[in-house]
């Protein structure tokens, strides 16, 4: 499993996660930062959960490329 | 002799308290992540503008919202949004950069400051700029000579803002200087893709670094490792040339900075900027306020090129030459009123009569004192220890949860 988690508020909305990974993350129009998308919240926390392994290298690339760090990848 | 605006910087409430409570004029700060600080472990949010505004009301206080980042496609709905909520909320100006910024700020009816990024050094510009904004920083390469030809000109020619007032003219007067024009630095997008326009500079010129020749591996020698990093701005000591330079508001930089910090240096230049307007200000003075602008967080001080064109003076060292540091002792649990006791729970080093405390909090700023008594556990003691509850009769108002230090001397390495 693949698990991408971002911790929203830090986000500066730099835009690179979405250069990178622009079928999993979107800039919000209305608060310009970046959405996980079909992330599920948690406390601040956005986690997304999948057994899809072809997603790994642009979210990995992505989460390398935050400024501010607040993309993790992790995998099994 | 015209009115000198003093401005402060906040990075929260400690520090927008400390900025009211030792006499500004008016407070910068930034919100959410769109200001100069977007990597600030706190940032305000768009929730807190009508505080800071009933704050500052209260006291006389101008407020600027910073939203001087490079603004993306993105970040137009949000830019909005802190513009209508800063209108709503009676902050006093937007400071801004970017022209979506500065179109958006005049379509709400905001009053406009040009930020220091824009970098003017011309009359032409002011005149430019003088159909958006009221008040213009200008650009860190003009020296006081240059700086007072743009202000005699601006009264000669008339040349007046949106609000019908003459365009008032806004210089740094002490703090952090960036090795670029504030921001507009590409080293920190380079190596980490921070970009320094969105506030996320990971100040790269802050650090040691050798040039080695490639071909040869010949390491140049150089007097100084920090060949990037500018020593601080400080003006107090020639601030009678710069208020007669025609400026009419003085900036602190430090919105990154510690509330002790903004609390020092704000009273230390009101009082400069009082004893310029009543014909005090002396040699003797200025050696006092050097000393206690040298208590807080500096990189070595130096006068910019304000007084000409000379080479930049580059800080010997990564951190601060601050001759005293704070030391974390414990937080307060609860204030008697009428007795004006405060009581603490000392947590980590002890403190004793005789030391130099600080108080921070949201609500209470940063306040300094000397402790003339002390109780420990309902006792009257010489010392506090970690574990014990000790009361100390203040000077101000504390609240639960306010953070207790000791100032203590700091050896700084030469």
């Amino acid at each position: 499993m693949v698990i991408i988690t971002l911790q929203r508020n830090k986000c500066i909305g730099c835009n690179y996660c979405v250069e990178l990974a622009p079928q999993h993350f979107q800039m919000s129009k209305k608060d310009g930062k970046t959405v996980l998308l079909h992330g599920q919240e948690k406390k601040g926390f956005y986690t997304l959960k999948s057994n899809d392994y072809t997603i790994l290298e642009t979210c990995k690339n992505a989460s390398k490329a935050c400024p501010v760090k607040i993309i993790s990848v992790k995998h099994n | 002799m015209q009115h000198i605006e003093l401005m402060a910087p906040a990075g929260n409430f400690e520090s927008l308290q400390a900025a009211l409570d030792n006499g500004a004029n008016s407070v910068y700060f930034g919100v959410e992540q769109l200001n100069m600080r977007a990597r600030a472990t706190v940032n305000f949010t768009l929730d807190d503008l009508p505080e800071i505004a009933k704050r500052c009301e209260a006291k006389n206080v101008r407020t600027y919202l910073t939203l001087n980042t490079i603004i993306y496609d993105h970040d137009l709905s949000i830019v909005k949004t802190l513009i209508k909520q800063a209108k709503a909320a009676n902050i006093t100006a937007v400071i801004a950069m970017d022209q979506a910024v500065i179109a958006m700020a005049r379509e709400y009816g905001m009053e406009v400051h040009i930020s220091t990024q824009i970098n003017i050094t011309n009359i032409e510009t002011v005149k430019f700029y003088a159909l958006f904004a009221d008040t213009m920083v200008l650009s860190r390469e003009l020296s006081l000579r240059q700086v007072k030809k743009i202000t005699e000109a601006i009264a000669k020619e008339q040349i007046k803002g949106p609000s019908g007032k003459l365009v008032e003219i806004e210089i740094f007067g002490h703090g952090a200087l960036c090795m670029a024009v504030s921001g507009k630095c590409y080293m920190s997008l380079h190596s980490a893709n921070s970009s320094a326009n969105r506030g996320a500079c990971k100040q790269n010129c802050r650090k040691k670094y050798t040039v080695i020749d490639q071909e040869t591996g010949f390491e140049m020698e150089l007097d100084n490792e920090y060949i990037m990093s500018p020593k601080d701005l400080c003006t107090i000591d020639f601030l009678n040339e710069i208020i007669d330079a025609g400026i009419t508001v003085l900036k602190i930089e430090g919105r990154g900075r510690a509330p002790e910090y903004v609390a020092k240096v704000i009273k230390c230049y009101r009082d400069a900027i009082d004893s310029v307007a009543n014909g005090t200000y002396n040699k003797e003075k200025v050696i006092a306020w050097m000393q206690e602008l040298e208590k807080v967080y500096n990189r070595g001080f130096w006068s910019g090129y304000y007084l000409g064109q000379k080479l930049g003076e580059w800080s010997n060292g990564s951190g601060s030459h601050a001759t005293q540091k704070k030391v974390y002792i414990g937080k307060g649990t609860h204030f008697y009123p009428k007795a004006q006791i405060g009581e603490f729970k000392i947590e980590a080093f002890d403190v004793s009569v005789g030391d130099t405390i600080l108080v921070t909090g949201p609500t209470t700023g940063a306040q300094e004192m000397k402790v003339e008594e002390l109780m420990t556990n309902d006792k009257k003691s010489e010392k506090g220890t970690k574990g014990d509850l000790v009361t100390i009769p203040l000077k101000f108002r504390i609240r639960p949860s306010d953070k207790l230090y000791k100032i203590v001397e700091n050896k700084v390495e030469a």
